[in-house]
């Protein structure tokens, strides 16, 4: 019945889309009812029934599906005051996008899995290239297009394989026989499904799309995409590897740690080096999503060890943070998005200052950069912490080099999250307070546009407030392990430590309040102060860049001007950046390698009538003989 | 009795604080022939400059006012963390990891504070104690190794009786290389400098005056002190009585300070770019006596 009923509001919303309004609001009804149907069924999934044998509710789709409700009510919410061209267009197909990932998440066989997934993928495109007039955005648009086919083609091949050794394509046959496969064929599947969801989760070295397609898109867009849609891709892992296929001899949970590893090592590195808001947003997707696979190799190696309480540690670990970052990305994506709007760029160089003007999305970052950042009292910490606590287990659990190397994650991690913290000191920092570096638009904004950040920032403080309730629902996710997974909170208080800290800033501010202030200019060495005086963007990260030199490969170049100018110059121009190392040395000589090939087939077949009939006498000959 | 002995502590801590750093300073200045400033010379500095007019500079926000309390906040809270009679009542949060994060918490509220006040020095600062946070991070983590392989846990607790001398030498190390660049202290940032462009915290704060200063070295002083006594509480021994304990951790910290006070003198600051080999020095050093400690070479 509510499948029918999710199905009839899209197909009207979508219907309805040429009136702006009413589209709006029947996509925050559909959002709604989506959050609606999750929060029914994390409370009792046996009561939802839908439509069997296509479609059917789980503990951890309830989860993935509170995810998607979550991103995608406050995205509804925000596109009523977001103003942007083609404004049908992304109203047309929004809803289509969230009832697919829907769709992805409940599908019970993997005719109705490819095809949601392959809708989402082709949805989600349309939706990037909702600014198709602007230059540079389809280029961006075709380049999600081609990442996301070729994952779409490794999970087919995946869960074919599946299907044709379990001679089942229902979900539910494979949850009860798929660990019995043998160890070739979990490897196969194993090797193709983390390659297919890496790619969507924007798993490094597979991410090149994610910093391309979300400065371009939408901001309710990014956000949905950033929040929602790349967490389906951790979702196919939890569901099909660890659930499903079970223990696989320590192989794959290993590389989901090194994945893990990589991406969000990696992945903080290049979002310190970025000036555009959304791309550094981007680059911080890529780092969640390493660490969420850190928490799935835990639990891997949990399963594969049959050590439950790592397993759940791992599950719940990944879990949480899957919700968290779903909410302060969805948030800081919502932010940068009422950025750009108020001042027309995203570019961090020209910014700053913005906290005297909207205040409201200032604070919203602030708090969104705090939650990611993994301080307390955020849920970033909270689920950071479960992560660290994890990887500490598997440290202490083994012996010898092992135990070393998964203290190395830990210290992986810890680097990670002090990067994350450095990056948006300079985001926010830059961004919202000092003096404005150039002169920029200020378009008033509505206040449609700070609730919906506000209100995911107030989710967020009350998850890392209250953090036990979640957990406790996630620990019924894993039957085998509700009993273990409020247990690992135990020594973490925060309550306690928030209610504390509270407190104690409260009455500082109170009491170090003097009775007057008075604002003097700044400190310039005697000199008039400018606005040129300030750190930037890129000097902010200068020691990085020359720390991590072997990543980055930095270059610059210094341009004297004038007469004398190789002693005196008049001006100088500099021009600094960094090297982009996966795209020059593995998808450039790729793409050139499919360029040479399609090139070399072109010369066999574009010729005259003739060639084509010896092709065809050859053929037929050659049938004649293997036939014979 | 434990609540009292922890809440004693903890007041102790933070009213002796400016008293721990005026014993460094004392030591400096003796070990380098000067008479130095008086015991009481940290309360006298704080005084001067609460009653000091506070001015902030044009352009701050509302960050720029409220950051000196929150990272004073967080200090406190860190002293509160510490076990100081080597155990604490259960409801207590005493977990190191949410230790770092109080102290990743205080290096972003100040970062955020020296951007806000829009002048070449703060931007300067945050960018620099950021960076070093960056490298710090890891390192602390990797410094209390020992202490995951002996408890297997992350609640803060004595290692000593659970291993022999080597590791714990190692790991003493480590978190004294760490702890010093933590609290800003030569060889990676000498507290007394006042030249613009070598500084490195104080650069952060250069824009503060009057109440708003007062916070932000009272948050120093409290810094320092719980990070020296935090290195005691999980390296000494932990006694029978909770009062003696507690009372032994808050004496510690004294001699520390003095021997921070030697180290001080006998040092030259670091080249900034240098620090990050400092910093891989302590992780690996943290990280050698965890790795031998899992070996089972070493118990």
């Amino acid at each position: 019945m509510l499948t029918y009923g999710i199905v009839t509001i899209g197909l009207g919303a979508s219907l309805a889309a040429s009136h702006r309004v009413f589209s709006q609001y029947l996509m925050l009804g559909l959002s709604l009812g989506l959050l609606a149907l999750a929060i029914v069924a994390l409370w009792d999934f046996q009561s939802i029934h839908l439509w069997s044998p296509y479609f059917q509710m789980t503990p951890l789709r309830a989860w993935f599906l509170l995810v998607v409700g979550i991103v995608s009510t406050m995205a509804a919410w925000y596109r009523v005051g977001y103003q942007q061209h083609n404004q049908v267009f992304t109203g047309f197909w929004l809803p289509w996008f969230v009832l697919a990932m829907a769709a992805v998440i409940l599908s019970q066989t993997v005719w109705v899995f490819m095809t949601a997934w392959e809708i989402m993928a082709a949805t989600s495109f349309l939706l990037v290239v909702s600014h198709h007039e602007e230059p540079g955005v389809i280029k961006a648009g075709y380049i999600y297009l081609v990442m996301s086919q070729i994952s779409a083609t490794a999970i087919l091949a995946g869960l074919l394989l599946m299907a044709a050794s379990l001679h089942s394509m229902d979900f539910s046959l494979w949850t009860a026989r798929a660990r019995f496969l043998p160890w070739g064929t979990k490897s196969g599947v194993f090797a193709l499904l983390t390659l297919g969801f890496a790619i969507k989760s924007g798993i490094i070295p597979f991410h090149v799309w994610l910093p391309r397609a979300h400065p371009v898109a939408p901001a309710p867009v990014s956000s949905l995409m950033s929040g929602a849609m790349i967490k389906l891709g951790v979702f196919g892992i939890v569901q099909f590897l660890l659930m499903d296929l079970g223990a696989t001899a320590l192989v794959w949970p290993i590389v989901l740690l090194v994945l893990g590893a990589v991406s969000s090592l990696l992945g903080v590195l290049y979002a310190l080096m970025e000036h555009d808001l959304k791309r550094l947003l981007a680059y911080h997707s890529i780092e969640n999503v390493g660490i969420i696979f850190l928490g799935l190799g835990v639990m891997g190696v949990g399963i594969d060890l049959h050590h439950p309480q790592l397993a759940v540690v791992g599950l719940v670990a990944a879990l949480f943070h899957t919700l968290n970052h779903a909410l302060y990305k969805s948030q800081l994506f919502l932010a940068a998005g009422a950025v750009e709007q108020h001042t027309g760029t995203l570019d961090a160089e020209h910014l700053g200052g913005l906290i005297r003007t909207i205040p409201g999305v200032a604070l919203g970052f602030l708090l969104g950069s705090m939650a990611i950042s993994a301080l307390p009292p955020f849920n970033g910490f909270v689920s950071e912490w479960l992560t660290f606590r994890g990887l500490l287990s598997l440290a202490t659990g083994f012996r010898g080099l092992w135990a070393a190397s998964a203290m190395g994650l830990a210290l992986v991690l810890a680097t990670t999250s002090a990067l994350a913290g450095m990056c948006f000191v300079k985001a926010s920092g830059v961004t919202f307070l000092g003096q404005p570096r150039r002169p920029v638009a200020q378009i008033p904004l509505g206040r449609s546009i700070t609730a919906p950040i506000l209100g995911l920032a107030l989710i967020s403080l009350a998850l890392g407030v209250f953090p036990d309730p979640v957990v406790r629902v996630m620990g019924s996710i894993d039957p085998a392990a509700s009993y273990h997974a409020v247990a690992l909170l135990l020594p973490l208080k925060t309550t306690l430590v928030a209610v504390l800290l509270g407190i104690a800033v409260v009455a500082l501010v109170l009491l170090a309040r003097p009775s007057q202030v008075r604002e003097v200019p700044r400190w310039a060495c005697g000199g008039d102060a400018t606005t040129a005086m300030q750190f930037s963007s890129s000097s902010m990260t200068k020691a990085i860049r020359t720390t991590f030199a072997v990543i980055y490969r930095p270059h610059r170049q210094l341009t004297r001007i004038g007469e004398n100018s190789r002693d005196f110059p008049e001006r100088l121009v500099y021009k600094g950046g960094t090297t982009p190392t996966w795209e020059r040395y593995l998808y450039r000589p790729g793409y050139q390698m499919a360029w040479w090939l399609s090139k070399s087939t072109a010369r066999i077949q574009a010729g005259p009538v003739r060639l084509y009939l010896t092709y065809l006498l050859v053929a037929v000959g050659m049938m004649l003989l293997v036939l014979h | 009795m434990l609540w009292g002995v922890q809440g004693i502590s903890v007041v102790v801590v933070i009213m002796m604080a400016p008293l721990v750093l005026g014993i460094t300073q004392i030591v400096k200045a003796r070990l380098q022939g000067r008479r130095g400033p008086s015991l009481w010379w940290g309360y006298w500095v704080l005084a001067k400059t609460w009653g000091k007019e506070t001015t902030v500079p044009e352009y701050s926000s509302w960050i720029f006012r409220v950051a000196p309390s929150i990272s004073l906040a967080a200090m406190v809270l860190v002293a509160a963390t510490i076990p100081w009679a080597g155990r604490v009542p259960t409801p207590w949060p005493h977990d190191l990891l949410t230790l770092f994060f109080l102290l990743a918490l205080e290096r972003f509220w100040v970062g955020l504070a020296g951007l806000d006040s829009a002048g070449t020095f703060g931007g300067l600062g945050s960018s620099r104690i950021t960076t070093l946070g960056a490298g710090i991070e890891p390192a602390l983590f990797a410094a209390f190794g020992v202490l995951w392989a002996v408890s297997g846990c992350t609640t803060i607790s004595t290692v000593v009786g659970h291993l022999s001398l080597l590791p714990w030498g190692m790991a003493a190390v480590s978190y004294g290389l760490v702890m010093l660049a933590e609290l800003g202290r030569l060889p990676i940032d000498n507290v007394d400098t006042h030249l613009e462009l070598t500084m490195m915290h104080e650069a952060t704060v250069l824009e503060y005056n009057g109440r708003l200063l007062a916070e932000n070295q009272a948050a120093i002083a409290v810094k320092y002190t719980a990070m020296l006594g935090l290195g005691w509480v999980w390296l000494s021994p932990s006694l029978e009585s909770p009062w003696i304990t507690a009372v032994l951790h808050l004496s510690e910290i004294m001699v520390t300070a003095a021997i921070v006070g030697g180290i001080e003198s006998r040092f030259a600051k670091l080249r900034y770019f240098q620090i990050p080999t400092y910093l891989a020095m302590a992780s690996g050093l943290g990280l050698l006596a965890f790795y031998l400690m899992m070996t089972g070479g070493l118990n």
